[in-house]
């Protein structure tokens, strides 16, 4: 049944067979192959476990024919991945499809060869308190806090880079080495742009083009330059890259006065139980917050502040990733 | 003969798609206790023939999807085998949703059956 497969030697190892899956696999959603590789681990040791005789290379062997081959089942995994996204896309039907809807379905699901059309379950609502601490599972939160730290190095390039790049090319536009300076400043905006943009990604989770646009080669080159200069994106991106030194700075120094404040407001008491200097609150050199009752309170206003800004890190995410997309992928 | 084979495959993987939800909900549906993937996949084994005996590994993500549409429902235990197994049991959902594709079912059987009747 399988001949095609019988070509590449079988594992003889569960491990090696999770690695030929995860090969076949490459290249998928990431969330699918651990999905596919948990499925398979499951079956395998089962298999495993109800034949106790039998060596791991015979097992898989057997398993080859009944679960199927890691190629088959990379195949399998692919196409189900496929079939629930355009199942996802389907509206919901009502709570309880009628029988002649689920007919109808099962008819369309036969001739179009797509798998079970079931509709997505709805998220359950969250309470409010998980919702707020819930802030520190998000994986884009620390993503948005390291990238409001970052800012300010990669803000302050930015600025210098268009700032002398521009004012450099334009008065030498004077002398005729002017226009290649120009154009060579102008093509490294778009190569930075895309770097921001990978940045971006990486960190806030904000889908951003992976590849440069799109240039029409068939025009000439003296077209081409021409629509350097007419595209909005320049522009828009220098617009962007000039923003980008107030925003590093704003973020920066945001992200560590908050990060610090309520770092420090957390573990004030444990500083002061190991350590010998006086723990409080200093205004004009007087200290208001020396009193054994304000501790807890400390820990507290400094364990709110902290989640605090990790939703105000999440926040500014968002809206920075907004504006980068309408800044830099605007057309 | 290759284009044959591959047309009969191709046949029976569209049959498939659309039977396995319906045996793996009957399968639950009968079972005494919450099954994992690799019982759910030997009991179709041992009882199934023809489509549902196609490769097996097509069943866990039929298996989430199902949990995922709210008609299985799942928990996690160890054990001593390998990974910690997920155990689905069927809802009442899920047997409400069964009873209509039984009907479903059994109306398209007896459709197809009095069109294929007389051919030999």
């Amino acid at each position: 049944m399988n001949t095609e497969y019988t070509a590449r030697a079988l594992p003889t190892t569960i491990p090696e067979y999770l690695d030929q899956l995860r090969a076949a696999l490459s290249g998928a959603d990431m969330a699918m192959i651990q999905d596919a590789l948990y499925d398979a681990e499951e079956y395998l040791r089962s298999e495993l476990a109800e034949q106790p005789g039998k060596s791991e290379a015979e097992v898989i062997a057997g398993v080859a024919g009944s679960y199927g081959a890691p190629e088959e089942v990379a195949e399998i995994y692919r196409e189900t991945e496929v079939t629930v996204n355009r199942a996802l896309r389907t509206p919901r039907p009502a709570a309880r499809p009628a029988p002649a809807v689920m007919a109808a379905v099962g008819a369309a699901a036969a001739t179009a060869g797509s798998g079970p059309v079931l509709p997505p379950r709805e998220p359950v609502p969250r309470s409010l308190l998980a919702s707020f601490f819930g802030v520190a599972m998000d994986p884009h939160t620390y993503g948005a806090l390291f990238y409001m730290l970052l800012s300010l190095a990669t803000g302050t390039f930015f600025f210098t880079w268009v700032v002398a790049g521009l004012s450099l090319s334009v008065s030498l536009l004077i002398l005729i080495i002017g226009i290649p300076i120009l154009l060579l400043f102008l093509g490294s905006v778009r190569v930075l742009s895309l770097v921001e943009g990978r940045l971006i990604e990486t960190m806030l989770g904000v889908r951003m083009p992976r590849r440069p646009t799109y240039t029409d080669r068939s025009q000439g080159w003296m077209q081409r330059i021409g629509a350097m200069f007419s595209d909005g994106r320049t522009w828009l991106t220098m617009l962007y890259f000039v923003l980008m030194l107030p925003l590093g700075i704003l973020y920066f120094t945001v992200a560590t006065t908050l990060l610090s404040t309520s770092l420090a407001l957390v573990f004030a008491p444990v500083a002061a139980l190991v350590t010998n200097q006086p723990i409080g609150i200093w205004i004009d050199g007087v200290n208001v917050g020396n009193a054994f009752w304000l501790w807890p309170l400390s820990v507290g206003v400094g364990v709110l502040l902290l989640f605090g800004t990790l939703h105000l890190a999440r926040g500014v995410g968002k809206l920075h990733g907004a504006m980068a997309k309408h800044l830099l992928v605007r057309l | 003969m290759t284009e044959l084979d591959a047309h009969l495959r191709k046949f029976q993987k569209e049959l498939s798609t659309g039977t396995v939800s319906l045996a793996l909900l009957a399968v639950l549906a009968k079972a005494p206790e919450p099954l994992y993937g690799y019982l759910i996949a030997k009991e179709l084994e041992r009882v199934g023939d023809g489509v549902l005996s196609g490769k097996q590994s097509a069943l866990y993500p039929v298996l989430r999807n199902l949990e995922g549409a709210g008609l299985l429902e799942s928990h996690v235990e160890p054990s001593v085998a390998g990974p910690p197994r997920r155990y689905y049991r069927i809802n009442d959902d899920g047997r409400a949703a069964l009873r209509q594709w039984i009907a479903a079912w059994n109306a398209t059987r007896d459709s197809v059956e009095s069109v294929l009747e007389g051919i030999n």
